[in-house]
Parts: structure tokens; C-alpha cells; sequence
């Protein structure tokens, strides 16, 4: 019997992801910086309000994918199933990965409708608190995938690389969005690819990690 | 009592039981190889791990677990191998072998890397076969008893114990891996975790691995009041750190024993190691535990009910529990041609409104005629486990969907109900113990319902007998006062009330009332409804089936809790007062001010809601209309600019000053003269690019020009070149404004400006977004703003 690994790839999905609203984060998107922006408590708790709200109209979903790296340039990166990555950064990002894990996350449709209309009702303010929540939210997701895998490869002598990359950043370019919608099925959580390779509904996210052997 | 728990309680009544430490960390030193399949290794390699057992056990652990930890089919599987049961079997016989009774051996059960639904996409079904594999093998291989380790979802983690207990009775621990924030990865707390569990037959709950010891206290601390079974830790060896590409933990032999004597005075009976620890680590806690004798558990039963998330205890002074009664197809069309359809975004949405609306618990019920009740009751209660944080209470006539809605439900669930009907207590009071649930005792039978409340106390405690047969309680269920209309048996409410009285203070048990039947055939039901409410809170109620959307019984639910007691210091009261008065609307500002300065004060504070009134205030004083543009409202604005440049104001104060200023400007504007007005300073046209969904910044810019007094055309998103040239030549605006926050669409902005200029087009133009620099700006012939505010100041020097 062999007890190396043949093969990770079968998509995980997660129907539901439950996280709490990473605070500092949406705070620090608004704009907000420690000792020098002053708010009083009558707006920190309509800020409290819209974030609750955001909160309630946000359903996480994600799905995730090991694959193996068949081989890597110094900027093409080799998948299974004549899928590539063309990126210095990502290749270096990969210098000592032999799989990549691909994630994806979407916040789905109800609190970009909820930014429409709160955009259409002359009510700005909640809306880009809604967007800045739902941004950040499903940034949290991504990192609750990694956590989720980073217990698995630990017991493996793996680890995720210290940070992901997305589409549209650095030189990976954003068509490649194309080959993480494709292979993590994100169709199936509603999520549509415009044909300018951007994801809809708008807070959906896509990135890569490497996966590293410790010790 | 499970088969082999005697021995265990035995060991606990003269100290903490000690499990084995770490096995992977343990394997690799002894020369596995990172990247393998430990359980396949293993099996190649049977003298490595049998050397692992046996220095656990030589170092005094009373249980060692056998390395199967990710022996199920869809870890195996990465791995090319496909007997799972095989697997397991050898590897307990590997572990009987090298331990030859030196310590008892635990059936190793972890996660199988997926979640299952309603969490993830692995059928329920498939994940209990799957674990079943793992148990039958495990049992071929001669284990003593079986752990469920390191689980994230509780539904995981009640496959698992399901598959167990369908199998065999031995005795079964299950450990959950809880962050340092108090919750599983999933959202499940400690005590959540422990009210599902040990009502599903989990012989003893704890946590595993994700913490060190010390966070660990905590999570004991939470569950310990409320166990009727031994609780574990198996602590990490501290906290992870890398050193030279490896993982190492921050505590070594000596200082992790130190923390056994805080475990166990928080209510830690079974104790042993995760990542990190060795058969050292292990020496010392046993030696450090050997005269500390573990505080056994509390209670023997527990009134409390779960979701995946959160527990709702029926514990005296605890509030009056409201089960919203939406979730019921009766007399709700919409609902019934959904559930026709197989559909649930209705039910998750009257989820949602109920929950808001203060429920604490949420009645399902699926009884429309000729639909497949048993697959409706499972599909809603899984879409309702996901879209709602409240327990469950499941509603039906018939004894199957309540069956299949308790296996599937992530939590402990209530069942409504279980009445004296034999054909009833026979069916539904085994499926109730098979999951653990809670139900309500309709205490009426075969014969019909009892008058009086003397005639339902008999019946009651004869379905009491039965259920104590069961393994019941009185903490397990809820005795319902059966709620008759007013309007056909006037001394009916009274009988109910009686009935409620006799069971809280005679009987001592828990009550529930069906509220809204005493009403029925009443003008002004909604007065009748919270009357009767309060007059049974008096009486001692638990909880009411109820709507939660009236205001009227919502408030009378609350005022009940003050008087009764049930609401310390009045929190929940003040809570619910200012949820109605709609959270506090910002009030008006400093009266002693002059009203202008209360218009400026109204714009730098973001006050909607008042400054229309205050423009209006000022007008009537006296003060000039152009004069209160110019120098009060446009510095204003100007300073809240300032303000944002220097971080002062984020983004909200800054958007919420800006609607004030669009407001105040509004109720300002017909009182201007012509040559001072909005209407004659430049147009704007403003734009995000072709292929660009994201508009929210533009949106942003839209209103902080209009602010500054500017016309603003907004074409919207996703707007093709063709279209704002086309706009161009139409408005002649003074500037023009793109945005693109990807890098795919920002291109779009020099086909704009290319099409311009082609076409005889010199305006000028501003780009901003996320991907969009000065540099490119510049490279495409565009001037550069990085937000709002800058914006403006472009504009006005592009303008000027």
C-alpha cells in the first residue's frame, strides 16, 4: 500500500462560513486611525448597527483545492490538467511549494443588493459600511480556509506559505481568475464571471498559497 | 452505562485519568518521513508506533489512542488506499500488541478534512457510513473504548458519535478544538458543544489540541457547571512557535504539568497531551496529578437546548423564552407553495425576521398535505441549522420527520411534542433518547384532552413514567399547559393557568403555552394574546409559542422578566426600550448655540435628521439664505474635508457630513436667488468604466462635488466609451471623472479618453480606483485623485 500522497484534489466546499466581523479591519478600511480620528458614542454605535446589519446579510460560502505544482519556472507555474500560473511573484512566492492550495469566497448577493439600495436611498454613509464589512469579511473567510487546512498540514510536516496571492495583483494577471472560478467551482455558490474576469456578486474573492514541507 | 465506564469513573474517584500526548511530533523523531500517510506508515512500520504506545503507557497513561486519526475514506483515499476498516483494524491490533494491557486503548476517530451538511457538501449519511468503517474495524482490532478527537464541526463530530453508538456501547470521549477566542473554527462554543454531545451519549466532552493548557481552563471553567459527564483536556504543549523552518512548543515537561492542578480545579477529570507533548510531558502530569482528586460532575441532568452556535439554558431566573411560531405552513399560502416546491428561502428569511424580532427559539413545522413530509422536515431544519443561530423546536403530527429532522440537526433540538397517545409515546419517546432531545409534554391521550388541570396532572405523570424508562428526566421536558379558546369555554384560559401553576410549583417542571388559541374567534386578539401571557408568567411559565413581531406581546414579555425576576438589573428591558425607540436618533444640537452655528454643527456632526429643521430655523431668524451657504454650510463641508485629510474623520463621518450638507442644501436651495444657486456652477460628468461592477467609490466622489456645489452627471457603472463621449458632447461638462478598481477594466480609461480626443473632445479628465496610480493617471493624459476629498480639490484647480 503507499503512504505517499497520491492525490489532495477534491474540492472541499464550505456552505456556510461563520466568522465574526473582524472589527479592527473594517474599521481600518473606513479609514479610521488610532489616535487621531475621534468618534463620538452616538456614531460608534450606528457604526455598531450597520456592521450588525452587514453581518446578517452576509452568508459566507467558500471552496477550496489542493493541487500538486507538476512544475515551476521562474514564472510559469505547471498544474494538473494543463491549468498554469504565469507570475515572478507568484513563482517566488512558491519557491519551496510543491502543491498550491486555491481558495475561493463570496459574500453573496443580499448585502450588495442592501449597498444598492442604500446607495439609491441617498443613505451613503451605511452603504460603504456595508461594503467595507462584506470586503473584509470575506477577506476573513480566506483566512479561515487557511487555518482550517493549516491544522491538516501540520500532522502532514506542511505548512501554508505566510502569504496568498491573488488575481489582478502584482503581475498575475486578473484572466487568470478564469482557471480558479473554473476549478473551484464557484458557479455553484451563484457567483458569475463577468468577461472582464471580474467575479459578481461583487464581494467574491479568489487567491493562492503554497504549501511548503516542514522540518 | 457504556460498557468499560465503570473502570473509568473507578480511576477518576482517586485521580484525573490521563490519556497519551502527541503521536505524529512522536513519529517523526523515530525517523517517518514529513508528506507520508501516517496510519499506511505505521502499518509498514508496526515497531515505530508499537514503541510510541508503550513509552505512553510506561510513562502512566491509563488510555492510549491507536494511530487512526485520519484512517477514513476520504483521508486514505489522498493516499490511494481504499479499506478503511482494514486499516483501522490493523492498526488496533498493532496497538494491542505493543501495549499488552499495560493501559486501555482508545478507537482514534478525527476529522475527515470536509465539512458535512448543512456546513459543507459531504452527505450526513455518508459521513456516519464513513465513520462506521473506522468504528467496526476498530472494534475487530480489540479497542476498550473510542475517541472523537480534534473536531471543528459539531456536526462532525455527531456523525461520528452516532456511528458509534449505532455499532456498540462502549464508553466514548469527544474532544472539540477550540480557537483561542473560545470557539471551533465553525462557530461552536464550549458549552454549545457540551449540551449537543452529552445529550446525543458522549460518556465524556473536552477539548483537544488548537490551545495550551492555560486557554484551556477557560473552556473547562465554561462547561463544568452545566456537565453531567467527566470532562477533558488534552492540551498542546503551550503555544506554537517556528524555529529553523520547524514547529516547536513553548513548554516543556515541567511547566506543563505545573498547569494540571488549574484543569482540575476548573473541572477537568480526564487529562492528557496534544501537539508538542512527549511521553516526558506525560511522566509529569501523571506524577503531578497523582493525589489530586478530580471534582466529579455536578449534575445529573440538564434543561438546555443548542443550535450549532449558541445554548439556550432553561435555568431558574432565566428570562421567558419566546418559540416564534412563523415557521408553520398553516393559513400561510407563500409558505405552503414553497414548501410545495422544495424551496427555503421564505422559512430562512421568517428565520431571520423572528430572531430579530427577539425569538429565542424557532418552531418548524412542514404539514402541508400531499408533500413528502419526512424529506421537507430534513431539507428546512438543515437550511434553518445554517441561516439561523437559534435552536430549533420541531413541530410535527407524525413521528418520522421529527426522527429524520434529529438526526440531521446540528444541536439539541425540542420536539412539539410527545402527547399520552400510545401510539405516540411508543414511537417518539425512543427516537427522543436515541438523540437527546428535549420535548413538550402534551399531557392529553388516546381518550382525548383533560378538563381540568387536576385530570392533566395524572396524565402528565403518567407520560413521566413512561419517559423515565427512557433515561428522562423532568430537566428534559416541558410540560404544556394546553391553551383552549376563551371564546367556546370561557373557564378555559383558567385550567391552563392552573395547569401551568401545579407544574412549576408542585410538579417542578419546566412550561410552555401555545399562546395565540386562547384568542381564537376574538376581535383585538393581539390584547387577549399578552394579557394571558402575562397572567401565565406570573404563574411561572418557561416559554410561550408565540408571534415575536408584536410589539404589544413583545413588551409584555419583557416587563414580565423585570417583575418576575427573570432580568437582572432590568438589562434586557433598557435593551429592548431602545431597540424600539430605533437605537437612539441622534438628537439636536447644543440649544444655547445661535441657530446658524447649529447648521454647522449639524454638518460636522453628520445630523441628518435635523438639519432641514435647522436651515429652516435659521431662515425664519432672519439670516440671509446665500450668506448661510457661503459662510456657514460650504466651510462647513470645507472643514470636514480638512478633517478627513488629517485622519480626524473616516470615511463614515465623512459620507454622513456630506448627506447633511446634500440635505441642508436641498431645504436651502429654494430660498436662494437665481445668480447664487447650485444650478450655475460647472458640470461633472462622472463614470465607471466599461466592464467594472464597483462603484462605490465613485459614488463617494459623486457626493462630495454636489456638496461643493457642483452639477454632477452620474452615468452609473459598467459604461462603454461610445456612451460617455456621447455624454460628453451632450452636458459640455467641465471635467470629467472615471473610475475602474481592476486592473482588466482600468485600460478602459485611456479608450475613453483616446475616443475623446478623436472625436474633437478637450475636456479634461480625472481617474481614480484601487489599481489606478498618478503615474498611469499621467501616462494616459488624466489628472490623479486618491479619494473624494481630493477629488474636489482637483476639480476646482482643473476648473479654475
Amino acid at each position: 500500500m503507499p503512504c505517499t500522497l497520491v492525490s489532495m484534489d477534491r474540492l472541499i466546499t464550505f456552505e456556510r462560513i461563520t466568522i465574526e466581523p473582524p472589527l479592527e479591519a473594517i474599521y481600518r478600511r473606513l479609514g479610521f486611525r488610532k489616535g487621531l480620528t475621534q468618534i463620538k458614542p452616538d456614531e460608534a454605535r450606528a457604526l455598531g448597527e450597520s456592521i450588525e446589519k452587514a453581518r446578517s446579510l452576509i452568508t459566507l460560502k467558500g471552496a477550496a483545492r489542493r493541487l500538486p505544482i507538476l512544475s515551476k519556472g521562474s514564472r510559469l507555474i505547471r498544474l494538473p490538467g494543463s491549468h498554469c500560473l504565469e507570475s515572478t511573484h507568484l513563482a517566488k512566492l512558491l519557491a519551496g511549494s510543491k502543491e498550491v492550495l486555491l481558495m475561493g469566497a463570496t459574500a453573496g448577493a443580499a448585502v450588495i443588493e442592501a449597498i444598492r439600495r442604500d446607495t439609491a436611498a441617498d443613505n451613503l454613509t451605511q452603504a460603504v459600511v456595508l461594503d467595507a464589512a462584506a470586503s473584509e469579511m470575506v477577506d476573513a473567510a480566506l483566512d479561515w480556509m487557511e487555518a482550517f487546512f493549516a491544522r491538516d498540514l501540520r500532522r502532514e510536516s506542511r505548512r501554508l506559505t505566510k502569504s496568498r496571492f491573488s488575481c489582478g495583483y502584482g503581475d498575475l494577471a486578473l484572466e487568470n481568475q478564469k482557471l480558479f472560478y473554473d476549478l473551484l467551482d464557484l458557479g455553484r455558490f451563484g457567483v458569475e464571471l463577468t468577461e472582464r474576469y471580474i467575479l459578481a456578486p461583487e464581494k467574491s474573492v479568489t487567491a493562492v498559497a503554497g504549501i511548503e514541507t516542514t522540518g | 452505562m457504556a460498557k468499560g465506564q465503570r473502570k473509568f469513573l473507578d480511576i477518576m474517584k482517586k485521580r484525573p485519568l490521563i490519556l497519551d500526548g502527541a503521536t505524529g511530533t512522536e513519529l517523526q523523531k523515530r525517523g517517518m518521513p514529513a508528506g507520508v500517510c501516517p496510519e499506511l506508515w505505521c502499518i509498514e512500520n508496526p515497531l515505530v508506533i508499537g514503541s510510541v504506545h508503550a513509552d505512553y503507557a510506561r510513562a502512566g497513561c491509563d488510555v492510549v489512542y491507536t494511530c487512526t486519526f485520519g484512517a477514513n475514506r476520504f483521508k486514505l483515499g489522498q493516499y490511494g488506499a481504499s479499506d478503511a476498516r482494514s486499516v483501522n483494524r490493523r492498526l488496533a491490533l498493532i496497538a494491542k500488541e505493543a501495549l499488552r494491557g499495560k493501559a486501555l486503548i482508545a478507537g482514534d476517530i478525527g476529522p475527515t478534512g470536509h465539512f458535512i451538511q448543512p456546513f459543507g457538501e459531504v452527505d450526513f449519511e455518508e459521513a456516519v457510513a464513513a465513520f462506521k468503517e473506522q468504528v467496526l474495524g476498530l472494534l475487530e482490532g480489540g479497542v476498550d473504548c473510542f475517541v472523537i478527537e480534534t473536531m471543528m464541526d459539531i456536526q462532525e463530530a455527531r456523525a461520528a458519535l452516532i456511528a458509534v453508538k449505532e455499532i456498540c456501547d462502549l464508553f466514548t470521549m469527544v474532544t472539540m478544538t477550540f480557537e483561542r477566542d473560545g470557539r471551533t473554527l465553525n462557530g461552536t462554543d464550549p458549552l454549545t458543544a457540551l449540551t449537543t454531545l452529552q445529550a446525543l451519549g458522549a460518556d465524556a466532552v473536552g477539548c483537544n489540541c488548537s490551545t495550551g493548557p492555560d486557554d484551556m481552563v477557560r473552556f473547562i471553567g465554561a462547561m463544568k457547571p452545566y456537565a453531567k459527564i467527566p470532562l477533558i483536556a488534552k492540551p498542546n504543549a503551550g503555544l506554537p512557535k517556528t524555529a529553523g523552518g520547524t514547529t516547536v512548543y513553548d513548554m516543556d515537561a515541567a511547566e506543563f504539568a505545573s498547569r494540571a492542578g488549574a484543569l482540575i480545579a476548573a473541572g477537568t477529570g480526564i487529562l492528557g497531551g496534544c501537539c508538542g507533548t512527549t511521553p516526558q510531558h506525560l511522566a509529569a502530569l501523571r506524577k503531578a496529578v497523582a493525589r489530586k482528586k478530580p471534582v466529579p460532575p455536578l449534575r445529573k441532568s440538564l434543561a438546555a437546548l443548542s443550535s450549532a452556535r449558541k445554548t439556550l439554558l432553561f435555568e431558574p431566573g432565566r428570562p421567558l423564552a419566546v418559540i416564534g411560531e412563523s415557521i408553520n405552513p398553516t393559513g400561510r399560502k407563500a409558505l405552503q407553495e414553497e414548501l410545495r416546491e422544495g424551496k427555503t428561502a421564505l422559512a430562512r428569511q421568517m428565520a431571520r425576521d423572528q430572531e430579530a424580532a427577539g425569538a429565542a427559539l424557532l418552531d418548524v413545522n412542514v404539514g402541508v398535505p400531499g408533500i413528502d413530509q419526512e424529506k421537507a422536515m430534513q431539507d428546512l431544519v438543515m437550511a434553518l441549522s445554517a441561516a439561523t443561530e437559534l435552536p430549533l423546536v420541531i413541530d410535527s403530527a407524525k413521528a418520522e420527520p421529527i426522527e429524520r429532522a434529529l438526526r440531521v440537526y446540528p444541536g439539541r433540538a425540542l420536539i412539539n411534542s410527545i402527547s399520552g397517545e400510545k401510539e405516540k409515546l411508543k414511537k417518539l419517546l425512543p427516537v427522543a433518547a436515541k438523540y437527546g432531545a428535549m420535548f413538550i409534554l402534551l399531557p392529553l391521550t388516546d381518550k382525548g384532552i383533560p378538563e381540568t388541570a387536576e385530570k392533566r396532572a395524572v396524565v402528565v405523570r403518567a407520560i413521566e413514567r413512561e419517559a423515565r424508562k427512557h433515561g428522562f428526566t423532568r430537566d428534559d421536558f416541558l410540560v404544556d399547559g394546553i391553551v383552549m379558546t376563551a371564546a367556546s369555554n370561557p373557564k378555559a384560559p383558567q385550567e391552563t393557568i392552573r395547569t401551568v401553576r401545579w407544574a412549576t410549583e408542585t410538579f417542578g417542571a419546566r412550561t410552555v403555552v401555545g399562546l395565540s388559541n386562547v384568542s381564537f374567534g376574538m376581535p383585538e386578539r393581539k390584547w387577549i394574546n399578552t394579557s394571558f401571557l402575562a397572567m401565565a408568567a406570573a404563574s411561572g411559565l418557561t416559554a410561550a409559542i408565540a408571534n415575536p413581531a408584536g410589539e404589544e406581546l413583545m413588551f409584555v414579555k419583557n416587563a414580565s422578566d423585570v417583575l418576575g425576576g427573570r432580568d437582572r438589573d432590568a438589562a434586557a428591558w433598557i435593551a429592548h426600550c431602545a431597540k424600539a425607540a430605533g437605537g437612539g436618533k441622534k438628537g439636536a444640537p447644543i440649544e444655547a448655540l445661535p441657530p446658524e452655528r447649529k447648521v454647522r454643527e449639524a454638518i460636522l456632526d453628520g445630523n441628518r435628521d435635523a438639519v432641514a429643521g435647522l436651515v429652516g430655523e435659521t431662515l425664519k431668524a432672519g439670516f440671509d439664505a446665500a450668506k448661510l451657504a457661503q459662510e456657514i454650510m460650504i466651510p462647513a463641508i470645507v472643514e470636514v474635508g480638512e478633517r478627513f485629510g488629517r485622519k480626524e474623520y473616516f470615511l463614515p463621518q465623512l459620507i454622513a457630513s456630506g448627506e447633511t450638507m446634500k440635505i441642508g442644501m436641498e431645504a436651502l436651495d429654494p430660498f436662494l436667488k437665481e445668480g447664487s444657486k447650485a444650478a450655475q456652477r460647472d458640470t461633472i460628468l462622472i463614470a465607471t468604466v466599461k466592464g467594472d461592477i464597483h462603484d462605490i467609490g465613485k459614488n463617494i466622489v459623486a457626493l462630495m462635488l454636489r456638496n461643493h456645489g457642483y452639477q454632477v452627471v452620474d452615468l452609473g457603472k459598467d459604461v462603454a466609451a461610445e456612451r460617455i463621449v456621447r455624454e460628453i458632447e451632450r452636458h459640455r461638462p467641465r471635467a470629467v471623472g472615471l473610475s475602474a478598481l481592476m486592473t482588466t477594466t482600468m485600460t478602459q480609461m485611456k479608450e475613453v479618453i483616446m475616443l475623446a480626443r478623436k472625436q474633437g473632445e478637450q475636456c479634461p479628465f480625472i481617474v481614480g480606483g484601487a489599481v489606478v496610480t498618478k503615474a498611469y493617471a499621467e501616462s494616459i493624459g488624466a489628472e490623479y485623485a486618491r479619494d473624494g476629498v481630493e477629488a474636489v480639490q482637483v476639480i476646482q484647480r482643473m476648473v479654475r
